[in-house]
């Protein structure tokens, strides 16, 4: 399996990604006008002979993708096993990258101060095994939205490729802005939101405080079993919106129940919405 | 429309109850808490406009709005909100209930008693009192009691209500207007309040010195009862058959019919059908044969609706038979010749009493050596209580013949009697300064009187009668005259009647008649509707003012024997008729008895909102419990 970005955001160090750009490799790619300065090896003769125009042959460019995987590690993403989901999927997406020979590196941001946890950018198949035990390392906690959570890892992370977000974006503030960061870093925003079996069908009713498990701050509802229908036409809108705002940037959007399988979510859910190739 | 009002205003107060609560509640408000992974969607669904319409945030407090209206609707119903029904009043009335036997009759199609419409009338006053106004109760049958004072009391004029109980008594009005008059006394009384079925006499020896409003209840239905019954010895010499009149009055206009059974002593003796109405009573006759005492039931079962039960039993108790027992002293041979012609006597005129006990006693002392008798009648014997006051002499030549002037003719003794050409020897005189007034006052009563003064007396002492001839018969041309026999025969009619041994009549429920019994001993009384009562005889034997306010049978026990059974009846035309008079005629004013007025009732509204407060209450306990099990 390996991974289907939309657009071709490579690095110019060789990988085995094709680049856009003609390229040396012996994948022929297309033809043009031979402009002054060209490197004469590239004009095709036989063509030359024929028509008594010089084309210049163009190769396909082998260059390296960048997938940069951001697992969320804040509190919130410790209900529902939301975290273990995200370790699992970035473990996959790291398999598949480094597989593949493309450059992976992994960020787990959980405090809004102080250095992210992150796995150094890196290829071959010799990088699987400090890959796993980095993503058993990542324990949840921590206070930190997911849009800092995007600056904190842009902070440090060079190269283009695609950005995997796996967080539940649950956050009070607007997603604009940090993904027009991605985006401007070249990197493909691929946003896969994981959602507890609590946050898609909760069952409430009565008068609640809630608090929130990383603020505190606390919330009281009265009559909670009444205002669900509204709830799931704010959870669909917010998921739409999140959806238009990866589109809008050729990114990807989809979410996931953390209570689904792997094989489902991979096989099935990213599988069929060409995600990954197989 | 008129707004409601409050009995009890101050409760109002308890409105300052909802501060804590709204404090508590606000205080003690505790949600359940949940921790959940983000308020983001949450934060974003609350500020929703549909979430922040008016309408959910009503509904946010919802616990507590159903709890203040709990509050307040307990308050209102603690208050006792009322519609009033009338003006206040600061009047002082008197309220007199009817309780005599024909408020006992039941109204046609219903099972309530005239008495129970009456109460509810009582009870609309009651409830309606505020202000200034105050009652107090009486009741009356053919006597009058008082039950409160003048009072604004609810709980206690409530309480004197429950006291309210037909009795089986005829009514009588005077007796508790008296009452009333005098208690008016000591409060400024405008008016008296009636409550009746005008089941009364129409004329009322009373007079006025207020208003009197007369109330009268719905008329009753259809009703017939006993009103009389009597026995009279119906054989001659000793026999000891009797003769029963049982008479059955109606109400009606129309002839209702039924049947009397008569028992004696628990056997049925005789049944007769019997039939009447308003227009037509009946009177049946009932032979019975009674050698020794025996006790006569009359029960009459009506076919039909009888409105009136308790006037459909009366009992009799008929005496032993034997011969009246006659003493009289050897010498009075004028008295023994009279007394000698007449049946069923046994006459001693032995020089020595051969008993002591006599039905009659004649003699010409007032020394009577230990034998007694309940008429006695002395020949030639001033009083010796009188001896100061009249004196008796012969009279000399010079004096004119002494000839009676009066005598009181429906006195039992000379009933029929004319003495007007009775020449008299004799001659009572009146000692200075005395008069037939200073003789009532000491107890008799002059039945004959001369132009000088009283010739014979009488004296009534506990059962004993006593006749005292001043002057001595044979000193007169009396026994000569046809009214000496008939005034002997009087003599053994009263000591047969006395002695109940010729007639005797049903005793009407009030108070039973004297009975003689051992003297100075207690007996108890045991009636019916569980009455039991110990009373003790006089010195004389006579066990005197039982009260008897129930139809029914009363057996008077020394120990546990019975001693004597007495029954009684209501036996009163006038209640068994059930009849209203329109007007009472008092004194010098008539009263007209009013059947329409009803008094309106205040509505009372506490129960409807204690019935609300107990709904809300109902509906809060459900709205917590949803609460409590949504959130566990």
């Amino acid at each position: 399996m390996r991974l289907n970005p939309l657009r071709r955001l490579t690095n110019r160090s060789r990988g085995e990604h094709l680049s856009g750009k003609g390229g040396g490799s012996t994948d022929f790619a297309d033809y043009r006008d031979y402009a002054a300065g060209d490197d004469m090896r590239y004009v095709d003769w036989n063509i030359f002979a024929r028509l008594h125009r010089p084309y210049i042959k163009q190769y396909l460019h082998e260059e390296e993708l960048h997938v940069v995987i951001m697992i969320d590690a804040s509190t919130s993403m410790l209900f529902d096993d939301k975290l273990l989901k995200a370790r699992q999927l970035a473990a996959a997406f790291g398999m598949m990258g480094l597989l593949n020979v493309e450059r992976v590196s992994v960020y787990a941001i959980h405090q809004q101060q102080g250095k992210p946890w992150s796995l150094p950018p890196g290829t071959g198949r010799q990088k699987i095994r400090p890959l796993l035990k980095f993503l058993e390392g990542i324990e949840g906690g921590g206070n930190i939205p997911v849009e800092q959570a995007i600056e904190t890892m842009l902070r440090f992370h060079r190269g283009r490729g695609i950005a995997i977000l796996l967080s539940d974006f649950l956050t009070f503030s607007d997603l604009s802005r940090s993904l027009n960061l991605l985006f401007s870093s070249g990197l493909e925003v691929w946003g896969l939101q994981i959602l507890g079996e609590s946050e898609i069908n909760p069952t409430l009713d009565g008068d609640l405080r809630f608090v929130d498990s990383e603020s505190g701050e606390t919330l009281d509802i009265t009559n909670a079993g009444e205002l669900m229908s509204l709830y799931h036409e704010h959870r669909q809108w917010y998921q739409e919106t999140l959806h238009q705002q990866c589109r809008s940037r050729n990114g990807r959007f989809t979410s996931i129940n953390s209570s689904a399988t792997i094989e489902e979510t991979l096989f099935d859910t990213l599988s069929r919405q060409g995600w990954v190739l197989r | 429309m008129s707004w409601p009002d409050f009995r009890f205003p101050l409760g109002g107060w308890f409105f300052l109850s909802l501060i804590p609560l709204v404090i508590l509640y606000f205080l003690k408000l505790k949600r359940p808490r949940l921790e959940i992974p983000s308020l983001a969607l949450w934060q974003s669904v609350v500020n929703d406009q549909r979430v922040n319409s008016p309408f959910q945030k009503f509904r946010r407090n919802l616990l507590l709005l159903l709890q203040i209206i709990l509050i307040c609707l307990v308050i209102l119903a603690l208050m006792q909100p009322f519609i009033s029904a009338g003006p206040e009043t600061d009047e002082y009335i008197p309220v007199l209930i009817d309780c005599s036997a024909s408020m006992s009759a039941k109204l046609p199609g219903s099972d309530q008693t005239r008495l129970e419409v009456a109460k509810e009338r009582v009870q609309a006053m009651i409830d309606n009192l505020r202000g200034q106004g105050k009652i107090s109760l009486f009741t009356f049958s053919s006597g009058g009691r008082r039950l409160t004072e003048f009072t604004d009391d609810q709980q206690l004029l409530n309480r004197a209500m429950d006291e309210v109980v037909p009795t089986h008594r005829a009514s009588k009005l005077d007796e508790v207007l008296r009452m009333a008059e005098a208690y008016a006394r000591t409060a400024a009384v405008q008016r008296v309040i009636v409550l009746t079925d005008g089941n009364l006499q129409d004329r009322v020896d009373f007079e006025l010195p207020f208003k009197l409003e007369v109330q009268r209840v719905d008329q009753g239905g259809n009703n017939i009862g006993i009103t009389e019954m009597t026995a009279r010895r119906s054989g001659v010499d000793n026999s000891s058959a009797w003769d029963i009149f049982v008479r059955v009055a109606g109400s009606g206009d129309e002839t209702v019919f039924g049947e009397i059974t008569l028992t004696q002593n628990g056997n049925t003796v005789g049944k007769e059908s019997v039939g009447a109405s308003q227009e037509d009573s009946e009177r049946l006759v009932f032979s019975v044969d009674s050698a020794e005492s025996s006790l006569i039931q009359a029960t009459l079962e009506v076919d039909g609706f009888d409105s009136l039960d308790i006037d459909n039993s009366v009992w009799l108790s008929l005496p032993k038979t034997r011969p009246l027992m006659v003493r009289v002293d050897a010498k009075m041979y004028s008295w023994q010749h009279a007394l000698s012609v007449q049946p069923d006597l046994d006459i001693d005129a032995a020089e020595t009493p051969a008993a002591t006990e006599y039905d009659l006693i004649i003699s010409n002392n007032e020394e009577l050596n230990g034998i007694h008798a309940p008429i006695m009648i002395y020949n030639g014997v001033v009083p010796e209580d009188l001896a100061d006051l009249i004196s008796i002499a012969d009279l000399t030549a010079e004096d004119e013949p002494v000839q009676v002037v009066d005598w009181a003719n429906t006195a039992p003794l000379l009933r029929h009697v004319r003495l007007r050409d009775v020449q008299i020897g004799q001659k009572a005189s009146f000692a200075e300064g005395a008069d037939a007034q200073l003789l009532e006052e000491r107890g008799y009563e002059v039945l004959i009187h001369a132009a000088t003064g009283p010739l014979l007396l009488q004296r009534r002492r506990g059962l004993e009668t006593a006749f005292y001839f001043l002057f001595h018969t044979d000193r007169s041309t009396l026994p000569y005259r046809l009214a000496f026999p008939i005034l002997v025969r009087n003599a053994i009619e009263s000591a047969l009647q006395q002695a109940g041994l010729a007639e005797v009549a049903a005793v009407p429920t009030g108070v039973l008649p004297p009975i003689n019994l051992e003297a100075d001993r207690e007996y108890r009384i045991q009636g019916p509707n569980d009455v039991v009562d110990t009373m003790k005889s006089n010195s004389t034997g006579a066990l005197n003012g039982v009260q008897a306010d129930f139809v029914g049978k009363y057996d008077i026990l020394d120990g546990s024997e019975v001693a004597v059974s007495i029954g009684t009846g209501l036996l009163s035309p006038l209640e068994t008729s059930l009849t209203s008079v329109e007007q009472l005629q008092f004194a010098e004013l008539s009263v007209a008895t009013d059947e329409t007025k009803v008094i309106d009732s205040d509505r009372h509204l506490w129960w409807a909102f204690a019935m609300l407060a107990f709904v809300f209450l109902l509906i809060e306990w459900w709205y917590f419990q949803r609460m409590r099990g949504a959130t566990t």
